[in-house]
């Protein structure tokens, strides 16, 4: 199964980190970006099979992100992620057609296959 | 008989106002008053007579003699008097009447026999009330009396207006703060109505269904009370006023008096304290976002990356890592709580999430980490103002930790967030057994704030009714 991802956060650092241990996890990190904007661009350049996306973002709030990634493309599994935990964003992230929340603390490979692979 | 003095066509009110203005002093006024009064009525002879209190007696204190060409008959003694009148007959008689009662009666007599029309009397209603005043003054003038001159003095100096009206709501007196303030001379305003005088058009007649029911029933609700109402200068400007009405004891028909303050600046200072606690509410909101964006940004995000590096190490080291593999997945373990604290933490400073989402979103979090079974009944569509977005967040939050921690043996609890009237009201109320005491608790504080936005907190126990608190906060700011 491929597991492109593209992570879109506006700290770098987390960026780094996310990419180093979400790739020894077997992940494909394609992309970064660290804005909405830039998000929006990657999505369409590098086609991921996942995008994990921040909410705090400097520019459009990641929710807006993600509600205009899923309605260019419903099939594109977009993963919400914060600092904050899942009872403060885990509606606001469904509602905006995300494919689920995963809180920053408990984030690894294994948990963002079972949302890739929830819908496939 | 026509009610005007003959060619000048005005009431006769009108001309004694004239002609006590226009006079050099209380003793030339009401000479000319009497002369105004004489000839409107048509009579010869017109008398009045003083009640000296201490002596019981009555005395002539001033006259008006037709065929004296005006001149008075002042000095004249007693018998002189009734042999001048008597050719004459009593026509018309009426008394004199301050706010102290009646001063004196004034006696017109005639030749031939005369009848006032109605609105010769009515104009003598009127009348009465001039003279009495000036009767007062020429006394006031003349009196050795302290206590009367203290009154009077009183009167004088009072920062307060001070208007005094007879059961017609006709003004007898009003004080030279009265004429400052609405810019209305002392002898303009007395005699007249001072519903029409100080009061604006459209209250007017309640103000007067108010003296009559007072009056028929002797039921008040206005008397002896501090109240604010609105009130009319001269030139019909209207400015907030606190008015004070108490009936005053003296002999005969009701008499009151109203003290009236302009309180144009203690309103413009109240609506500027409320302003500047409304911008205290939203500077601690704004510096209280900010801390908690510097925690998310800053601790809470290093953090992270660490327990995530953590646990790449922890996977570096494959399957058999030995102790180092146990020590770092403590490591893990220790930092995660360590930040799942931190972010506890920021969330009570400020709830990111509530300016992300909004309160639905936001309640919907604090309902599903609530200790007590929560339920959210509703909550009102659309954004409000960050500030009042924040209070009700809190209201809702310590809502909820009050009814886990007091209300022993409650179920459940239901958090509700309607608009009303342009104030977003908030309640959070549980089935537990009531008569709480939740004074000291952290809704104190919370009632501050929501009262700096120009709202209430209340909190209602009643014993096997639960326990409710309830925040009402306007929408605009």
């Amino acid at each position: 199964m491929s597991r492109r991802l593209l992570i879109v956060d506006d700290h770098p650092g987390f960026r780094r980190t996310a990419a180093r241990s979400l790739g020894a996890a077997g992940w494909e990190v394609v992309g970064e970006a660290a804005d909405g904007e830039g998000a929006l661009r990657e999505a369409e350049r590098c086609a991921p099979d996942l995008v994990l996306l921040d909410v705090g973002l400097p520019d459009i709030s990641g929710i807006e992100v993600a509600r205009r990634l899923h309605d260019r493309d419903p099939d594109l599994a977009v993963v919400v992620t914060s600092t904050h935990d899942r009872a403060d964003y885990g509606e606001l992230a469904a509602r905006s057609g995300a494919r689920g929340f995963v809180s920053k603390l408990d984030l690894d490979g294994k948990t963002l296959e079972a949302l890739l692979e929830s819908r496939a | 008989m026509n009610s005007s003095v003959a060619g000048v066509g005005q009431p006769v009110e009108r001309s004694v106002a004239r002609a006590i203005r226009g006079a050099a002093d209380t003793d030339d006024a009401l000479a000319r008053a009497l002369a105004v009064i004489g000839t409107g009525l048509g009579v010869d002879l017109v008398v009045v007579w003083e009640e000296d209190a201490e002596a019981g007696s009555w005395s002539c204190g001033a006259s008006w003699w037709r065929d004296a060409g005006g001149a008075g008959a002042d000095g004249l003694d007693r018998d002189e008097l009734l042999a001048r009148k008597a050719s004459l007959q009593t026509e018309v008689e009426f008394p004199a009447r301050s706010e102290r009662g009646v001063l004196a009666r004034i006696e017109c007599f005639a030749a031939r026999p005369t009848e006032p029309g109605p609105e010769m009397l009515a104009s003598l209603e009127v009348v009465q009330v001039q003279l009495g005043q000036l009767l007062e003054r020429r006394r006031a003038e003349h009196s050795t009396d302290v206590a009367f001159l203290r009154h009077r003095a009183t009167l004088q100096a009072a920062l307060d207006c001070v208007i005094t009206i007879d059961h017609h709501g006709r003004v007898l007196e009003f004080n030279p703060a009265a004429e400052r303030t609405f810019g209305i001379s002392a002898a303009d305003a007395v005699g007249r109505e001072m519903a029409e005088l100080v009061i604006p058009p459209e209250q007017r007649d309640r103000h007067r269904a108010g003296l009559r029911r007072y009056l028929e029933t002797g039921e008040e609700r206005l008397l002896d009370q501090r109240v604010e109402v609105e009130a009319q200068r001269g030139d019909g400007a209207r400015f907030p006023a606190e008015l004070t009405i108490t009936r005053i004891e003296v002999p005969g028909e009701p008499v009151f008096t109203g003290h009236l303050r302009d309180i144009t600046e203690r309103r413009a200072a109240e609506a500027e304290l409320r302003r500047s606690r409304a911008r205290l509410v939203e500077t601690a909101y704004e510096a209280r976002r900010q801390i908690e964006r510097d925690l998310h940004d800053g601790a809470q995000q290093q953090l992270v990356s660490v327990a995530m590096t953590l646990a790449s190490a922890r996977a570096a080291l494959g399957e058999e890592p030995g102790d180092a593999g146990e020590l770092l997945e403590e490591a893990i373990a220790e930092l995660k709580a360590a930040t799942a604290e931190l972010r506890e933490l920021a969330r009570g400073i400020h709830p990111a999430v509530l300016t992300e989402g909004g309160l639905e979103p936001a309640l919907r979090g604090l309902v599903r980490r609530s200790p007590l079974p929560a339920q959210l009944a509703g909550v009102a569509e659309g954004r409000f103002a960050a500030a009042v977005e924040a209070a009700a967040y809190f209201v809702v939050a310590e809502g909820l930790t009050n009814a886990a921690r007091h209300a022993e043996g409650a179920s459940t609890v239901e958090v509700r967030v309607q608009v009303d009237g342009g104030s977003v009201v908030v309640t959070v109320g549980d089935d537990g057994p009531g008569g709480a005491n939740l004074d000291g608790g952290g809704l104190g504080g919370l009632a501050d704030r929501v009262a700096a936005l120009g709202g209430q907190l209340t909190v209602a126990s009643p014993a096997g009714e639960g326990t409710t608190v309830r925040a009402e906060i306007p929408c605009e700011l």
